[in-house]
């Protein structure tokens, strides 16, 4: 039988980029790996861990000094292989585009904001091979047409910016597939889009796939969309490969911890952290009737007010913690920050049990002051409220200190020397120095890697039971929801389509949205 | 169509109150002119008198309708220190300002595009070091004492001009272009600088952006990722720069005319302010204001044609 | 794409040179302030027009002044007069960029609508028909230069403050109950230092070649009072007979401005 054909190998590859002077940094270490001909190979793994940059060392597209220190990149090209790490810049850019194409996560900064669609796309065959003009328009409007952009010939004269995010990288892929590369790279190209725009997306990769046998390499961090695609993947962490095999086998019997963990949080089956369910008890704590939530947008120089949130009512028990989760733009977010008092525009009620309930925002690198050292940050509500004496509430932040599991001796450094858990910590430890009892969760975990993640979820558990706080947590996430919530709301254009106990909502969802939601898992 | 409407009436408005501003400023703040020609100690009569021929005694909404109407036709009174209208006496000087500005604005973009380039292809290479260390040296030395350096090497120990002898162009068209380069360097030289550095900052910025690696990945070359993709981009900050130095280069003409004894707007300026001659320091604020003006005017039309992001249906 | 391997250094360099001609210069300023080798003005019929030599090293002007004690006081001069602006426009630039930033609403508007007119007009063609108004002088031309600076520090502020009171940060002290003013000069206002010292020394560079132009053009520091524009103004009489009545005076507002600029460069690219 005659060997089967890599299109591409990486043997053993390093790459690495300069430092302050000289030395160069490897940022990842002996990647071996092989693409087949016509087959889609995944590639998953955390931000940072080198998958991006494993694949734009292929093309010489590193950048920022970066090359491959060691070993081999080989593509079959005809019958032979050519060594792509050994080929110069002019040789490369022959390759590139024509016989390996990318797309990349952003669609709206990966487009020239200056230049139509339509030149973008015909820029592919002015670079590749020789086109007479008219017949160039056709095989562009025919792309378009086929990778199901409406009226193609509209679309050819707009700018990247008149189009949206989906359309944006539906025409990022007409015009990597235009010359019918052997090599298709996708950079997390559904990463941007929200859940139904990315099946369609995902759906047009592998059409091209079937149709046109190209080989696919997709990168992403979602192993949900790695195996709608895929049927091998390779799993890398820290800049090494850490297991590959069949999608099939890799995801039903991992070998390795760090694919287990990887596994475990994409499939919701970390243990569920929450363990004696809250019993409501008495009266809500919070108790929000008809509450809609508006924006003020600016139109043709008119000022509208748009309704984000719109008449949404439920109760929520003291101790409990309630899940509210959607995609970005259904409002969930904007109904956390309204309930904490930040959007003055609603109607209807809210009625919470105490002043200034606080919250705990998404990016923890926003959310601390940057000028001020930790323990002044603490201090501050105790401070702004009157609490003690100074010695007093020096005491009682060092003591939060410790209860988060940072330490006192965090007290007099600088948000910027914290990492990202870190600085959540910290954040949660503001939020309850007051010793308020509801907190407001906005996506608190949805910028930490996944270890973290769960570290966090844990000290909220912890905090909840110390302090006996009700959280609203936000997430887009439901896997996190299912983990730590009792109850869940899920949101959909401003609305809250469907509600109950998490554990029944996960099981039996109701709402066609919910399900989709729910489908997007893994 | 729209958007341009909405442009040229905002102009309007602000020439408009650009005028007012310097009604305000140079015939009611002042106090009664007619007594402070005169003196304290002037005739009643006298200074009844020249209030009346200078239209004073009329109420102040009319007194600016007047000026208004004057300005709009180029026509702000009689010079005081001159007794000529002050209208001939600003075109007579006219034609050396614009040339000033439009030898040193076509110096400016002659050099300072091509540089910028440079020095932007091979970031750290040898050419950029020199060229920002050169650049950042130029930027330090302000248009006057570059002229008088200029004078002192290119007028005085090369004698390749007559430092102070101006040569009008009606007398010899050549001779006045020839002597005109040189206040016209002094004033380009700084603003190369800052050219240069502003459209290298721009394109090393807009490097960095993802659409050059797409560019790049479509198999571009170098060169077509500068010149096709990144050029355009990068040039749209630059336009409104560009705004700002035109600006600048009026004002720096006032001061070079100075060092190169000039007869343009900028001197006759200066010498009306310390003659306190108000009618031709109004024509001189009023007419370089609404230049800056119709620059920014442009550079804002310019601008939306470049970018269709600002393209407003 | 590639990044040269000396740039890391060459900046550390940038910023060594900068700081060591900013303190040459104020060396000769603050020196200069208590002590000048000769009176700085000090007429001489007998040394007239003298080259540079171990007695007068910048040589003697036309009035047998001592350059060196002339440079040394008017380069004090001019750079009071900046300082003092500087001081002034950033005052009078953070309070309103704070408010306006903070607030936004109409009365923004209005005020920025003003400014951007303001700031594309050249700041010396405002100063020159605001002392066209209040007439010629070392105060008149603080006044002036200070108000006209003005435009300038409100819309860098401002924009900082438009940016940054979105942050998380700001929800968070608003939530703990911290008011308006808190926020914004206690919260906010740390975080546009970095933003502020390129501003301000970048701003001095601007003061400083403002007062030389107004002083060139004797619209500034008036006679017998030395001042390294109207010392150039001076000199230009007599370039050829006495070069270095120029230079002197000249290569010291380019070390200055020089020094200046390199710092500020520095500073910004600290900041990313």
């Amino acid at each position: 039988m005659e060997k089967e054909k890599h299109l591409l190998e990486l043997c053993n590859v390093s790459v690495g980029f300069p430092q302050k002077g000289k030395k160069m940094n490897p940022v990842t270490r002996g990647v071996s790996f092989y693409v087949r001909e016509g087959e889609a190979l995944g590639i998953v793994g955390e931000s940072g861990s080198g998958k991006s940059v494993s694949m734009l060392a292929c093309v010489g597209l590193l950048g920022g000094g970066g090359r491959v220190l060691e070993g081999n990149i080989r593509f079959l090209n005809g019958e032979d292989y050519i060594i792509l790490n050994t080929m110069t810049q002019k040789e490369l850019e022959a390759v590139r585009g024509d016989d390996i194409a990318m797309i990349f996560q952003e669609p709206m900064t990966s487009l020239n904001p200056v230049m139509t669609i339509g030149r973008q796309v015909e820029e592919m065959l002015l670079l590749h091979g020789d086109c007479p003009k008219e017949e160039r328009k056709k095989r562009v409007l025919a792309m378009l047409s086929e990778v199901g952009l409406p009226d193609p010939q509209e679309i050819y004269g707009k700018y990247p910016h008149q189009l949206s995010g989906g359309m944006r990288q539906r025409a990022m892929i007409a015009m990597a597939m235009i010359l019918r590369p052997k090599l298709l790279i996708a950079d997390e190209p559904t990463t941007a889009l929200d859940v139904t725009i990315q099946a369609k997306i995902l759906e047009l990769l592998k059409k091209f796939q079937k149709e046109y046998g190209t080989t696919i390499i997709l990168i992403s961090h979602d192993l949900g969309v790695i195996r709608s695609v895929c049927s091998r993947a390779v799993v890398m962490c820290g800049g090494k490969v850490v297991e590959q095999g069949d999608v099939g086998t890799l995801f039903e019997q991992p070998q390795m911890d760090y694919t287990k963990r990887l596994l475990a949080a994409a499939l919701g089956k970390g243990s569920v952290l929450k363990k004696e369910p809250a019993v409501c008890r008495g009266e809500a704590i919070v108790c929000v009737r008809d509450y809609s939530v508006f924006y003020e947008e600016k139109l043709d120089g008119k000022k509208r007010k748009r309704e984000v949130v719109k008449k949404v009512s439920f109760d929520l028990c003291a101790g409990e913690t309630v899940g509210v989760v959607g995609e970005s733009g259904c409002g969930k977010s904007t109904l956390a920050k309204a309930l904490a008092g930040l959007n003055p525009l609603t109607s209807g009620s809210a009625d919470i049990s105490c002043e200034n309930p606080q919250m705990v925002f998404q990016d923890p690198y926003g959310s601390l002051n940057p000028a001020k050292t930790i323990g002044w940050l603490m201090t501050e509500p105790l401070r702004l409220h009157h609490v003690g004496t100074k010695e007093e509430q020096r005491a009682a932040v060092c003591e939060m200190l410790e209860k988060v599991g940072l330490g006192r001796e965090y007290y007099g450094r600088c948000p910027k020397t914290l990492s990202g858990g870190q600085r959540q910590r910290v954040a949660i430890a503001m939020a309850i120095m007051l010793k308020r009892p509801f907190l407001l969760l906005d996506e608190p975990v949805s910028a930490l890697d996944v270890t973290v993640q769960e570290q966090i979820l844990i000290l909220l558990v912890k905090l909840q039971k110390e302090f006996g706080l009700t959280y609203l947590f936000i997430s887009h996430d439901m896997n996190v929801i299912h983990r730590i919530c009792d109850r869940v709301f899920v949101m959909y254009q401003g609305e809250i389509v469907e509600s109950g106990d998490v554990d029944e909502v996960f099981r039996n969802p109701v709402h066609p949205y919910t399900k989709k939601l729910l489908g997007a898992r893994l | 169509m729209r958007y341009y409407i909405k442009k040229v009436i905002s102009l309007i408005m602000v020439l408009f109150l650009i005028m007012l501003l310097t009604f305000i400023a140079f015939q009611v703040i002042p106090g009664d002119s007619a007594l402070s020609r005169l003196g304290v100690d002037a005739e009643p009569e006298a200074v009844e008198a020249l209030r009346e021929s200078l239209g004073l005694n009329k109420s102040l909404p009319e007194r600016f309708f007047s000026f208004l109407s004057g300005a709009v036709r180029g026509d702000f009174g009689n010079s005081y220190q001159y007794g000529k209208p002050v209208g001939e006496l600003l075109s007579a000087r006219l034609s050396v300002t614009v040339w000033l500005a439009v030898l040193s604005i076509f110096m400016i973009i002659a050099v300072s595009v091509p540089l910028g380039l440079v020095c932007s292809r091979k970031e750290g290479g040898v050419a950029d070091r020199i060229i920002t260390m050169v650049t950042q040296t130029l930027m330090a030395v302000p248009a006057f004492f570059l002229g008088i350096v200029i004078t002192l090497i290119f007028g005085l120990v090369l004698e390749w001009f007559a430092p102070g002898a101006y040569i009008a162009p009606g007398e010899d068209f050549g001779g006045f272009l020839r002597y005109m380069i040189f206040p016209a360097v002094a004033i380009a030289v700084p603003k190369i600088a800052m050219t240069v550095k502003f459209l290298k900052t721009s394109v090393l910025r807009e490097l960095k952006l993802d659409y050059v690696r797409t560019a790049r990945s479509k198999g571009n070359s170098e060169r077509a990722v500068l010149w096709r993709h990144v050029l355009k981009n990068a040039l749209i900050p630059v336009i409104t720069f560009m705004g700002m130095v035109i600006a600048d280069v009026l004002a720096g003409s006032i001061v070079v005319e100075k060092v190169f004894n000039l007869p343009g707007i900028g001197r006759l300026l200066i010498t009306a302010i310390s003659n306190r001659d108000y009618p031709v320091v109004e024509a001189g604020v009023v007419y370089i204001g609404s230049v800056v003006l119709i620059v920014n005017f442009i550079v804002d039309l310019l601008y939306q044609k470049v970018d269709p992001r600002v393209r407003i249906k | 794409m590639k990044q040269g391997r000396g740039q890391s250094n060459t900046k550390n360099w940038n910023m060594v040179i900068g700081i060591a001609l900013v303190s040459v210069v104020l060396l000769f300023v603050v020196v200069g302030l208590f002590w000048t080798p000769y009176e700085p003005t000090a007429m001489s019929a007998a040394l007239k027009n003298k080259p540079p030599s171990l007695l007068h090293p910048f040589g003697t002007d036309y009035m047998g002044r001592d350059i060196l004690s002339r440079v040394m006081d008017g380069a004090g001069r001019t750079f009071l007069i900046s300082i003092v602006t500087v001081a002034i426009g950033l005052t009078a630039g953070v309070l309103v960029g704070a408010f306006t930033g903070y607030y936004g609403g109409i009365v923004d508007e209005i005020l920025m609508r003003l400014n951007d007119t303001l700031t594309s007009f050249p700041s010396i063609l405002l100063a020159i028909v605001f002392v066209s108004l209040i007439g010629t002088g070392e105060y008149n031309i603080i006044a002036v230069l200070g108000v006209v600076f003005i435009p300038s520090f409100a819309r860098v502020v401002r924009s900082e403050y438009i940016v940054q009171k979105e942050l998380d940060y700001v929800r968070n002290a608003r939530l703990l109950g911290a008011g308006n003013l808190r926020i914004m000069f206690v919260h906010i206002l740390p975080n546009t230092r970095p933003i502020l010292l390129s501003t301000i020394t970048i701003g001095l560079n601007n003061a400083i070649l403002a007062e030389a132009g107004m002083s060139y053009l004797s619209l500034g520091v008036q006679p017998p009072n030395a001042s390294l524009g109207s010392m150039l103004s001076e000199a230009q009489t007599y370039l050829l007979s006495a070069p270095w009545f120029a230079l002197a005076p000249g290569l010291m507002i380019v070390f200055t401005v020089l020094g200046f600029s390199m710092i500020s460069e520095n500073i910004g690219k600290k900041n990313g």
